[in-house]
């Protein structure tokens, strides 16, 4: 079986449309199960009461948000250093589920310091780079969105996504090391609840269920976007679409 | 399996805030999706309909056309 | 040949003098709002001295990016500087030195300045000159490869900024770290030291991620 041919948008559009399905059913099921596991089977914990039920949400989309920069970067790369459209376009949709985990991450991150180290916002490192990745995201998206062109928006996202990815240890570790020197009494230590089988089953399902959830999104989006950018192309005739 | 306290020991506000917030989050990118999709879909749709004789699509050869 | 590009880089620069000097003014003006916002309290100010004046640093050197490219992609001559059997690394090495002398070194001789404004002691004086010394070239580096993305598209200077500023924040935090450092009394020298190899990484990587935007912007 030739797989190359799934190479071209053209090709690839159907055979998205089949796989999306199989990764959106999945994706409601195992949020389900994961939210099950997580309030009615995962104990109260013995530091943060019922607070700490926010990993659920907070820590699988901060995973993601990370994860889908990093596979950004690649399919950015891999469509400038091949010309591969295809892979751009790949890139292109990750970009917007991306930017919205990381959103979701800050978001659910404020309401969890709230409780536990008693204000909305902490500049500890993790946060500090989490809304620093966020801005990176934007970066991209407004890039792209600037330029007419969808070769040169393709290839400007790449060259700005692969110094960005690149930045990101950069980042991180200044940050720490700002954060270290800065440590005051205002400032306490992010306690971690310790992972038992339970909490660290149910985590593992939203994981699972944050990244099933992706891969249908960023195909939706995928399809859309070769709709859009490929419209006047005849080959799609040929395709049946 | 226990139920759970829904008040979250007292951090109800915090626990069910963050979830909500994250459900807005992916119902905006669902339903945004669904607004694209329909506004990309029958255009590009409508032309190729008859295309199982593969000669029906009419591309007007000025149209600049998305190349490679 | 580079030698040649800097040396036509500053001699415009130069025609326009007023560029250079309203960037310098932009940075002073910045600097003094922030008292005049905060309030005189001389202990209060010496604390967010490092901060203020790093920060309206990165602003005005932002402010500047858009001139890097944008005057001689205008008038085709970058275009032609990209037809040169020359390297574009070396191009883009000498226009980014050229804007550093032109747009970057005021701001570093004046912070001293400014700096008075905020009551800092002589000592700490000088590791402020040193952390922009150190630091500004990698704001110009960086700052090139955003503004040859952006090169030609509506949005301009907000644009660039979106682009540039996160790639900004480590040499925000080690070059403000290493002024806080000499205003707590503790030293400054690991700070300066990391500040100086980002600024020896981006000089080896950032020309070359420049000249790769260059061409995708112009083809």
């Amino acid at each position: 079986m030739n797989l190359y041919k799934y190479a071209s948008p053209a090709m690839f559009y159907p055979l998205a449309g089949k796989l999306i399905p199989w990764f959106a059913i999945p994706a409601a099921l195992l949020f389900a199960t994961g939210l099950f596991v997580g309030f009615f089977i995962a104990p109260t914990d013995f530091q943060q009461g019922d607070a700490y039920r926010i990993i659920f949400i907070h820590v699988p989309a901060a995973w993601m948000g990370m994860f889908l920069y990093v596979l950004m970067a690649i399919y950015a790369g891999i469509g400038w250093a091949f010309n591969a459209r295809l892979s751009s376009m790949m890139a292109s949709s990750l970009a917007i589920t991306g930017a919205m985990f990381t959103a979701i991450s800050l978001i659910t991150g404020a309401f969890w310091g709230k409780p536990t180290w008693g204000t909305w916002w902490v500049w500890d490192a993790r946060m500090t780079s989490t809304l620093i990745l966020l801005f990176l995201y934007i970066g991209f998206i407004s890039l792209q969105a600037a330029i007419d062109d969808a070769r040169r928006a393709d290839r400007a996202g790449a060259v700005l996504a692969l110094v960005g990815v690149i930045n990101v240890p950069i980042i991180y570790f200044s940050v720490q090391w700002w954060n270290t020197l800065h440590q005051g009494a205002t400032i306490r230590l992010l306690q971690k609840p310790t992972i038992r089988g339970s909490m660290l089953a149910a985590l593992l399902i939203m994981l699972a269920a944050c990244w099933l959830y992706s891969v249908a999104v960023v195909l939706i989006r995928l399809r859309c976007i070769i709709l859009e950018r490929e419209q006047n192309a005849s080959r799609f005739a040929e395709v049946g679409v | 399996m226990n139920w759970p306290d829904l008040s979250m020991g007292g951090y109800g506000f915090y626990v069910w805030g963050s979830y909500i917030a994250s459900l807005i989050f992916f119902v905006w990118e669902v339903v945004s999706l669904r607004q694209r999709k329909q506004k990309t879909e029958p255009s590009a749709v409508a032309p190729g309909k008859s295309s199982s004789t593969g000669a029906a699509i009419e591309v007007d050869p000025a149209l600049p056309r998305t190349v490679l | 040949m580079l030698r040649w590009i800097v040396w036509r880089d500053l001699m415009l620069a130069w025609r326009r003098r007023a560029d250079m000097l309203s960037t310098v003014f932009f940075f002073v003006i910045v600097v003094s709002l922030f008292p005049l916002g905060i309030g005189p309290e001389t202990q209060l100010l010496r604390t967010i001295a490092p901060g203020v004046v790093w920060v309206a640093a990165l602003l005005a050197s932002m402010l500047s990016l858009g001139r890097l490219f944008a005057n001689d992609y205008q008038d085709g001559t970058l275009e032609q500087l990209l037809l040169t059997p020359q390297p574009l690394f070396l191009v883009v090495l000498g226009k980014t030195f050229a804007h550093w002398i032109v747009a970057e070194l005021p701001l570093v001789l004046i912070a001293p300045l400014v700096g008075v404004q905020f009551d800092l002691s002589r000592e700490t004086l000088w590791i402020l000159f040193l952390s922009l010394l150190v630091g500004t070239p990698v704001l110009s580096l960086i700052g090139s490869v955003g503004a040859a993305l952006t090169l030609g598209l509506r949005g301009g200077g907000v644009l660039i900024s979106l682009l540039v500023l996160p790639l900004y924040i480590p040499a925000l935090i080690f070059g403000a770290g290493a002024v806080e450092a000499s205003v707590m009394g503790t030293s400054p020298s690991a700070h300066l030291s990391l500040l100086g190899a980002f600024a020896i990484v981006s000089l080896l990587f950032s020309p070359w991620a420049t000249a790769a935007a260059l061409r995708i912007s112009l083809e």
